[in-house]
């Protein structure tokens, strides 16, 4: 009997209106079909809100200061950097071809627009901790002179210029060996890799000896 | 007198009656003698004279008839008469003939021979004659014969008379002097009897007395004595004498006799008194008395032991009896009591009886009822599981509509997929592109500007697409929410449907133990019914019971009041045999 009565107060409680339900589907209609059922101020309003929310935040521009420009890219938990003048692009990891007989911070090779590139674990390379399984789906190509290679990252947070003094370089939250490769840390905790003595370090090149 | 006092009584008798027998004998002897000597003379006077006189008579006779035959025969003229007479005479000529020689052995007188022999031959010429008669009769010559017969005939015959009637007398005569003899005799010898029987009586008188006194007087004396002692008195005394035959015997046996019984009579006294522990000692192996008192003390002791066991046992019974009836008092009291207990309760019963039947007869009215409501819950059942098939159907359709709107909205996924790709690569686009700008330097600048319009347009789509991704996970949440509560109602529906077919089987079963109910209860009424009938029965009983309790309550007083009279007849009794020490 208890059950019949909580049943029954639960279908007086959850008593459907269904015609509030009907005139909410027929306006999710309109709104669909394309036609106008927002008006404009109230169409305004929301293009504002939304402005604003993905507007750029306004930085402390230093006209005084030397600033360089960096990409920001995220792996793992961490976030770099890398300075914009050793980037040549960003692209998007399609397929790449592992290689048999590599160093393991060697993921493989893939072409990019019929240029072949071979991609490169900046993790396994300066012997950071893996925290996490990333995307891992963006490139990152840098390039000098001699050398030009992919780096894996999970996402590409975009390029910004900063101030030189911002940079911090205390070599003592890092961990691994990787410190060498540190230029430095700026205020919003980004780590800048120097990419210059990635780029010329000895352990990238392969010799062919399998 | 001593020397004859002691001899023995035999002895004493023998000598009296021998005396007296003597006495006897002579008399006897000269009585036989002198009777001798008169039958003797009876005999000859009877033998001889008298038997003369009536041989005599009966040859006169003879004659006489012999006479009147021949005349007879003179008379008749038949011939057969004639010669029957004819016989007779003959026969009875032959009679006298036998008279005549019994006469002639009878008397030896010669004067008597001789007259008789005279009688004789004058019979015989007679009888010649006769013949002669008869033959002249047989011819026919009757005259003659009768002339002969007045005749001659006549003259013998009144000779033979005359003869033997003085023959006769004769004889009397001499029979008389022989009787006067004998008187003679007679007489004489009647005095010699009556002196010799007056001696006889004096001696016998004599013998008497002495007897008398000898015998007769003790044992009057002793018969006394005895006739007290019949009486019981034994206070007797004996006179004692001094005598050696068997009155003295006797005195001293009786004597003996009397002590006994006094011993037995004070055994008596004493076993009267109570006291068995007395010994009574039979004086021989035939001392009926003697023996019979022994064996009496014996079967005194024996059954006083017995009397007073059984008295005991008799006493002790009493006692149980009497308790046991005091129990039995006790408890039909008891019984009276919870007889009334049961009738009440008998009535309590009685009455729920009752009131169990009314309400029986109410839950039939009411299984009725419930049997309609079956019926009217069945069809709302049926109805229900309709409503719930089509809810179940309706819930199809939704589940349908919802997947289709899953599949959909699957699409819109790809969709914001690929729109999310769009954004990366433009987003990457415009990184380039900064990147030349920053590589272009002060040229760059306006590019740089361009770029990040780019990146900007690229992130607003990025974030849309991240809000249209984020509503469609919403959606798909709600679909799967929808599918899910799709489901439910579907399994809510089964449920529902299971549940009113349990409720349909719930109804069914409602109503057959309803019906059953129904049928319980018209058995109800039924048996309620018979059980007030039990019940009153069961009042009755207890009433009877009641009744048959009192009666036994007022027999049991009266057992009680036996029981009491049998215990006190108990006490009683064993003082009764407590008097007598065994």
């Amino acid at each position: 009997m208890k059950n019949n009565q909580a049943i029954a107060e639960q279908t007086q409680n959850t008593k459907i209106d269904w015609d509030k339900i009907k005139s909410k589907v027929a306006y999710l209609q309109e709104a669909l079909s394309g036609n106008d059922v927002v008006s404009h101020e109230d169409k305004h309003k929301i293009l504002k809100i939304r402005a604003k929310s993905l507007s750029l935040q306004k930085t402390e521009y230093d006209s005084n200061q030397e600033n360089i420009n960096i990409i920001e890219f995220l792996l793992g938990t961490e976030s770099y950097a890398f300075e914009t003048e050793f980037v040549r692009e960003v692209c998007l990891l399609n397929n790449f071809t592992p290689l048999p007989g590599l160093p393991d911070f060697v993921l493989g090779i893939i072409n990019i627009r019929g240029q072949i590139l071979s991609i490169v674990d900046i993790n396994k390379l300066l012997n950071l901790p893996v925290k996490g399984l990333g995307e891992l789906n963006k490139i990152i190509v840098i390039h000098n002179a001699k050398m030009e290679f992919g780096i894996l990252a999970d996402s590409i947070l975009g390029t910004r210029s900063i101030s030189i003094n911002s940079i911090q370089t205390s070599y003592t939250s890092m961990p691994g060996t990787g410190a060498e490769y540190l230029k430095g840390v700026t205020s919003g905790h980004i780590i800048i890799l120097d990419a210059a003595k990635i780029l010329n370090d000895e352990k990238i090149i392969i010799r062919q000896d399998i | 007198m001593k020397y004859f006092t002691n001899l023995s009584t035999r002895a004493k008798l023998l000598f009296s009656f021998g005396f007296i027998w003597v006495m006897l004998l002579v008399i006897i002897v000269i009585a036989y003698q002198s009777l001798q000597n008169i039958t003797q003379s009876e005999k000859y006077l009877f033998d001889v004279h008298s038997k003369i006189a009536l041989e005599l008579r009966q040859l006169r006779s003879h004659q006489n008839f012999n006479r009147a035959a021949i005349l007879d025969m003179m008379l008749t003229k038949d011939k057969t008469e004639q010669a029957a007479i004819e016989n007779i005479i003959t026969d009875k000529g032959k009679d006298i003939a036998d008279i005549i020689e019994k006469l002639a052995k009878l008397k030896t007188e010669q004067q008597f021979q001789n007259r008789l022999t005279e009688l004789k031959s004058e019979i015989e010429a007679y009888r010649q004659t006769r013949s002669e008669e008869i033959s002249l009769i047989q011819k026919g010559k009757l005259e003659e014969a009768q002339k002969v017969a007045t005749n001659i005939q006549k003259n013998r015959f009144e000779k033979i008379r005359a003869i033997s009637t003085e023959m006769g007398d004769n004889a009397e005569k001499d029979a008389e002097a022989q009787l006067t003899l004998d008187l003679q005799s007679a007489n004489t010898a009647i005095l010699i009897f009556v002196v010799f029987g007056i001696a006889a009586l004096f001696f016998s008188i004599i013998i008497v007395i002495i007897m008398n006194r000898t015998i007769a007087q003790p044992l009057t004396e002793i018969t006394k004595i005895a006739a007290r002692i019949g009486k019981g008195d034994l206070n007797v005394e004996f006179s004692m004498v001094e005598r050696q035959d068997e009155v003295g015997i006797l005195l001293l046996t009786f004597s003996r006799m009397v002590d006994i019984l006094k011993q037995m009579a004070t055994a008596a006294q004493q076993i009267a008194a109570g006291n068995l522990t007395i010994s009574v000692v039979p004086q021989s192996e035939k001392d009926l008395l003697g023996n019979a008192f022994s064996q009496m003390l014996n079967n005194l002791r024996r059954m006083t032991k017995d009397i007073l066991e059984g008295v005991n046992l008799l006493g002790s019974s009493a006692s149980e009896i009497l308790a046991a009836t005091t129990q039995v008092a006790s408890g039909s009291a008891e019984t009276a009591t919870a007889i009334t207990e049961t009738t009440t309760t008998v009535e309590e019963v009685r009455q729920a009886a009752q009131l169990s039947n009314q309400k029986a007869s109410r839950v039939s009215e009411n299984a009725q009822q419930v049997s309609q409501v079956t019926q009217t819950g069945q069809k709302a059942v049926e109805e229900t599981v309709s409503g719930m098939h089509e809810i179940q159907n309706q819930m199809e359709a939704v589940a349908n509509t919802i997947i289709r709107l899953s599949e959909q909205s699957q699409q819109i996924g790809g969709i914001i997929a690929s729109v999310t790709d769009v954004a990366d690569q433009s987003n990457l686009l415009a990184v380039n592109a900064s990147i030349e700008a920053a590589k272009a330097g002060e040229q760059g600048k306006g590019f740089a500007v361009v770029a990040q319009e780019i990146k900007s347009l690229a992130e607003q789509s990025k974030q849309a697409t991240i809000q249209v991704r984020n509503i469609l996970t919403d959606v798909q949440k709600a679909t799967s929410a929808a599918v899910m509560a799709t489901e439910q109602t579907s399994k809510a529906v089964e449920n529902g449907v299971k549940q009113s077919t349990q409720a349909g089987k719930a109804i069914m079963e409602l109503a057959e133990s309803s019906g059953k109910a129904m049928e319980a209860a018209s058995q109800i009424v039924a048996s309620s019914q018979q059980q007030v009938v039990g019940m009153d029965q069961i009042g009755l009983a207890m009433k009877n019971i009641n009744q048959a309790g009192t009666e036994n309550a007022a027999s049991m007083l009266q057992a009680e009041k036996a029981a009491k009279g049998l215990n006190e007849l108990g006490h009683k009794l064993k003082e009764l045999v407590e008097q007598y020490k065994i």
